[in-house]
């Protein structure tokens, strides 16, 4: 679906993002990860087509995005921004999820189910003013304006920054239904947790270059690379490696796991 | 535009100049600019603002900034020719619209002085450090120190600004808004989605920055003092009389 061949950018002198070749393929949720500063919102950037490569081309379905116009891509790719009040400037929900209809789908008698499909899903309400909103809320607002358009791959640059657990969860549950759907999902993530609990595969980058590909398994029980990439497994990863358990995600699991080696103790 | 408003560090004799000297400069310019009615004399400031640029080190800098004003002054002269009708008529295009040789004149002294006010300005900011700026204006202007700290903040906020905007845009073309088109009509009806989250995130940076500085105690001093000091010596007096003098050379062309 989305194809990286030998991609190289720099916003001035020097490069941001070195010589990156990968692939995502059809469904699953892929995480980039990586320090602060190696690259992960450019590449997003880059995936997106908002921004084209020095060197280097980045293809959606074999076709080279830089002979794309990025706006016309948004009924197919969805991004959703860190910051939600880059993107609102209408008084309503409704008249904001309306303004990004009006861009891709001609056909007006189609925008009000749309619309009215994705408050219901995000438990937004019509009449509201987005910017009187919490930023939880308005994080919502915001990936509704991309949702709105059914896209088949979504991108989420850090969708859970700043919120509380209860906000983070509701995105994250209904970004992991799209997926099960068939939306393509990319997502940039500090949040290790997160990132165990939702994503199927992880790029792991560091000072603008791709360090490793893989399962989230696969990623985290390797230390080197985590290391490399100056990164921390999420804790019930790390406690299970010291205690030479694997194949542990979750408490529960870590509990049934010490049950378990007790009882053979005993 | 971003790395265009920003300081470039520097040992010329433009940046050794006084903050006060380097803003008095410009605003002598600004004047000697709108007292002329010779287009040659305008020509002349041009070559000057360009001299001072390459005289302050930053010659690639001064020619990225005089293609971006190029192309302001490229859209206000097509649209003062197109507007203007009276005077003798050059040429008539369809739909009746004249290009006249008044219409032509105005154009063109109107973009020239657009160029000659805005690249000295511009220069000033990439050649000082609005700390000093600051400090100059209240030791050397006797300035308030509160006035002070917002017109360097305001200047100071340009590139983070420009920087903001130009997020937005990317947000808005993700979601399908045209940023990207090339054509300027088009671009021009994109205003809506580019000026409120402009506006607002503004706002709230300028409110975050108030209640900051204030955190650190801004309102309780009365007295400043700065560990930088700038003096005022013979080459900003040099500096000066040559903007004075360029007065007296337009009030006479």
């Amino acid at each position: 679906m989305i194809r990286f061949d030998h991609v190289s950018f720099g916003y001035g002198e020097g490069s941001t993002v070195h010589d990156l070749c990968f692939s995502l393929e059809k469904g699953g949720i892929t995480a980039l990860i990586g320090a602060n500063g190696a690259g992960k919102s450019t590449v997003s950037k880059l995936m997106r087509g908002l921004l084209h490569p020095t060197s280097g081309t980045v293809y959606f379905h074999d076709q080279d995005m830089a002979t794309l116009q990025a706006s016309t891509l948004a009924a197919r790719m969805g991004f959703l921004f860190q910051n939600p009040d880059r993107q609102i400037c209408r008084s309503t929900v409704r008249d904001e999820l309306l303004f990004s209809l009006q861009w891709t789908v001609p056909d007006a008698s189609l925008h009000e189910a749309a619309c009215q499909e994705v408050m219901d899903a995000l438990s937004l309400s019509a009449q509201d003013d987005p910017m009187m909103l919490s930023r939880g809320e308005r994080q919502r607002v915001a990936l509704a304006t991309a949702l709105v358009h059914k896209p088949e791959l979504l991108i989420l640059d850090e969708p859970t920054t700043g919120l509380d657990y209860r906000e983070c969860t509701r995105i994250m549950e209904y970004v992991s239904r799209l997926e099960k759907q068939g939306t393509r999902v990319v997502m940039v993530c500090h949040d290790m947790e997160v990132v165990l609990d939702y994503a199927d595969e992880i790029l792991v980058l560091s000072g603008g270059h791709l360090l490793g590909q893989g399962s989230t398994e696969e990623v985290f029980q390797d230390p080197s690379l985590l290391r490399a990439a100056s990164l921390l497994p999420p804790q019930m990863i790390g406690l299970a490696a010291r205690l030479g358990l694997s194949g542990i995600r979750t408490v529960e699991e870590m509990t049934e796991a010490i049950g378990k080696r007790k009882a053979g103790v005993q | 535009m971003k790395s265009l408003l920003v300081y470039i560090p520097g040992d010329t004799v433009i940046h050794r100049l006084n903050p006060c000297t380097k803003i008095l400069l410009p605003l002598l310019l600004c004047i000697a600019c709108f007292l002329t009615d010779a287009w040659w004399f305008l020509l002349g400031v041009l070559v000057l603002d360009i001299g001072i640029g390459f005289l302050a080190g930053i010659p690639g800098h001064t020619l990225k900034l005089l293609r971006g004003l190029g192309k302001l002054a490229l859209f206000l002269l097509v649209m003062q020719v197109l507007f203007i009708q009276s005077g003798r008529v050059l040429a008539t295009l369809p739909l009746g619209i004249l290009i006249t040789d008044h219409g032509l004149q105005v154009a063109v002294m109107g973009v020239l002085r657009l160029i000659d006010i805005t690249l000295p300005l511009a220069l000033m900011i990439a050649v000082t450090q609005m700390s000093d700026l600051a400090n100059a204006l209240v030791y050397h202007a006797h300035m308030p120190y509160k006035y002070a700290f917002a017109i360097t903040s305001a200047i100071r906020f340009i590139p983070v600004f420009t920087g903001d905007m130009q997020m937005i845009m990317e947000a808005q073309t993700a979601r399908g808004v045209a940023f990207d088109t090339k054509s300027f009509w088009k671009k021009l009806r994109l205003m809506i989605p580019l000026c409120v989250p402009l506006l607002i995130s503004s706002v709230k940076k300028i409110e975050s920055a108030a209640i900051a500085v204030e955190l650190r105690g801004f309102s309780l001093r009365t007295r400043r003092s700065a560990y930088r000091r700038t003096s005022f010596d013979g080459r900003d007096l040099t500096a000066i009389l040559a903007g004075l003098v360029l007065i007296a050379l337009s009030v006479v062309f």
